[in-house]
């Protein structure tokens, strides 16, 4: 009788601590997801009374919809774009900051993790003062050289203007992957090293024998973290930046499209279509990129 | 190994001190170019000082006219709200998860920490016409519901990892003294993971008052505006009006309080990247 009633009492405490939290979390997560995932096949501008189901007419439709394709290839350009810069640059420093015993290492790490805690709004007008093609930072810093006025429409090109955004998302990115290299480095054993240095190992021999395969585990997240909140994310810089796609809808991604589209034009089923592809995508893409560097790590023992 | 050769040293030396200049200057004049006035910036030199007498004057004129001072109090009621409700729930939840066993808790750990592979754009049409049917677009308390559901997987993966570091003891000798499960948590548990908690409350604190991809679409009325939605419209409306001084007094106001957090708490945020990247 005793250990019956502890039991309902424990199971009571289970239940009053799980049960809020879940129901939390399918109300403002799952349902809308299963609701974007349903929405996806009806043609429906908003009110309830002019929803219709069409089945796959909004993904077919997407096939023949050239600014979707401009904006898949805008995502995969800033993916690869900031994937290099980002790892390139964060790799470097973390090791250059932790590996190479210099004084203020400290105070650089802090310096450069800033932009990660500024809101990307905040980057997007830095960033727009400093394409500005009157009052500029850029143009007037070129001018300087040139000796007469600079007045490039940095974000006006009619082709590439995407280029224009890989800068700030870069800048904005290289803090946070590098705090988790920082980690995973400082966590190696000093002895590996100590032993690389009395074989004579230089430094790039130590980072590529030593640092590199033990830090692969972070390299490999740090990717897929970039990834996924680059395919899911862009959209706050485009809206920003460009306008929400400007020039000419060559700068859309897909985030910003899905706004353009269901917030601005009333297309919510083809909006929600483009966020299941939004999700398909990224899962793709991060199964695959799962898959290749799973077989690199393999190839390096 | 310190490195010896000199000019690798010294290239070494001179691309941090670049990347750092890179990073601190577009700040620093941010805050020179808040105290110009309009003519100034058309002298087409951005690093040159402020002239006398300062513009102070730019701050209060955005605080006024431009609705910060709403802005800056919406966002601080929904950032503080929804980091607490999300706190809250995940910590209750982790807890659980960490120390008791119940048929179907792996699978629920699985799916929280599954959620955050979802990109949220794809819930964002269904969340705005849940929030309409509620009737919580464009109040507080929408962005605060919305923000802790988005805080939730975070702070429950790490919070599971806090708790399983803890030792057994404390809790077992707790119940050998008659103390309730409840009493067990809130009086002896909660105080214990205080590391923890702050660790996911600095997290999403600063993801919370930086959010905008959501903000924008669940509040439509200007006095409902977080930070960087008051600063997007802004500066979307220098095309018709050209305020570049206020423009970057707003942006400090945005951007201030975020850095003070960070030079408080630099250690906490640093512990949150690294555990939250282990999944």
């Amino acid at each position: 009788m005793k250990t019956s009633s502890k039991k309902l009492s424990r199971n009571l405490f289970i239940a009053s601590f799980i049960i809020p939290t879940f129901l939390f979390f399918c109300l403002f997560t799952v349902y809308p997801v299963i609701q974007a995932l349903q929405k996806s096949m009806y043609d429906w501008s908003g009110m309830s009374e002019n929803s219709k189901f069409i089945g796959f007419d909004n993904f077919k439709d997407m096939f023949n919809d050239p600014i979707i394709w401009t904006a898949i290839g805008n995502d995969y350009f800033l993916v690869v774009g900031k994937v290099i810069g980002i790892m390139l640059l964060a790799t470097f420093f973390a090791v250059a900051l932790t590996r190479f015993r210099l004084r203020s290492a400290g105070f650089f790490r802090a310096i450069f993790f800033i932009p990660n805690v500024i809101s990307v709004v905040v980057i997007g007008v830095l960033w727009n003062f400093i394409y500005n093609p009157q009052i500029g930072f850029l143009n007037a810093f070129l001018a300087l050289f040139t000796g007469s006025k600079v007045d490039i429409t940095w974000l006006g090109f009619p082709k590439h203007t995407i280029w224009m955004l890989l800068p700030p998302t870069i800048w904005a990115g290289i803090g946070f992957y590098m705090i988790l290299m920082i980690a995973a480095i400082v966590n190696i054993p000093a002895s590996y090293y100590e032993a690389a240095n009395i074989d004579g190992a230089g430094q790039w021999s130590q980072f590529r024998n030593i640092t590199m395969p033990l830090i692969w585990e972070q390299i490999k997240v740090s990717i897929i973290n970039i990834v996924i909140t680059t395919l899911n994310g862009s959209f706050v810089i485009v809206q920003l930046m460009t306008n929400g796609g400007q020039p000419d809808n060559t700068t859309h991604v897909m985030g910003s499209y899905l706004y353009r589209m269901a917030f601005q034009q009333y297309h919510f089923g083809y909006g929600a279509a483009i966020g299941v592809a939004i999700l398909i995508i990224s899962l793709i893409t991060t199964l695959i990129l799962q898959r290749i560097m799973r077989q690199e790590t393999i190839e390096m023992h | 190994m310190a490195i010896k050769n000199p000019l690798a040293k010294l290239i070494i030396w001179v691309v941090l001190l670049i990347w750092g200049i890179a990073v601190i200057y577009p700040l620093l004049w941010t805050l020179l170019d808040a105290l110009k006035n309009n003519e100034q910036f058309f002298l087409n030199m951005p690093w040159a000082l402020p002239k006398f007498p300062l513009l102070w004057s730019n701050f209060s004129y955005v605080w006024t006219k431009y609705n910060f001072s709403t802005y800056f109090l919406n966002s601080i009621v929904v950032t503080v709200g929804s980091t607490l409700l999300g706190m809250i729930l995940s910590a209750m939840t982790a807890y659980i998860l960490a120390r008791y066993e119940f048929k179907g808790s792996n699978v629920l750990f699985t799916i929280y920490v599954a959620s955050m592979m979802i990109p949220f754009a794809l819930a964002l049409i269904p969340l705005f016409f849940l929030l309409n049917d509620l009737h919580l677009v464009n109040t507080w308390l929408g962005l605060i519901l919305v923000y802790a559901a988005l805080n939730l997987p975070f702070g429950i993966f790490l919070l599971v990892g806090f708790y399983k570091s803890l030792p057994k003891e404390i809790e077992e000798a707790a119940i050998i003294d008659g103390t309730s499960h409840y009493g067990t948590f809130f009086r002896v548990m909660l105080p214990l993971s205080q590391p923890g908690l702050i660790t996911v409350m600095i997290t999403n604190m600063l993801n919370n008052w930086n959010e905008y991809f959501l903000g924008v679409v669940l509040t439509n009325e200007p006095t409902k505006y977080t930070l960087p939605i008051g600063l997007a419209v802004m500066q979307a409306e220098m095309q018709y009006r050209v305020e570049w001084g206020p423009l970057f007094a707003g942006l400090l106001i945005t951007t201030l309080p975020t850095l003070m957090i960070y030079i408080i708490f630099q250690r906490q945020i640093a512990s949150g990247i690294t555990a939250g990247a282990v999944k």
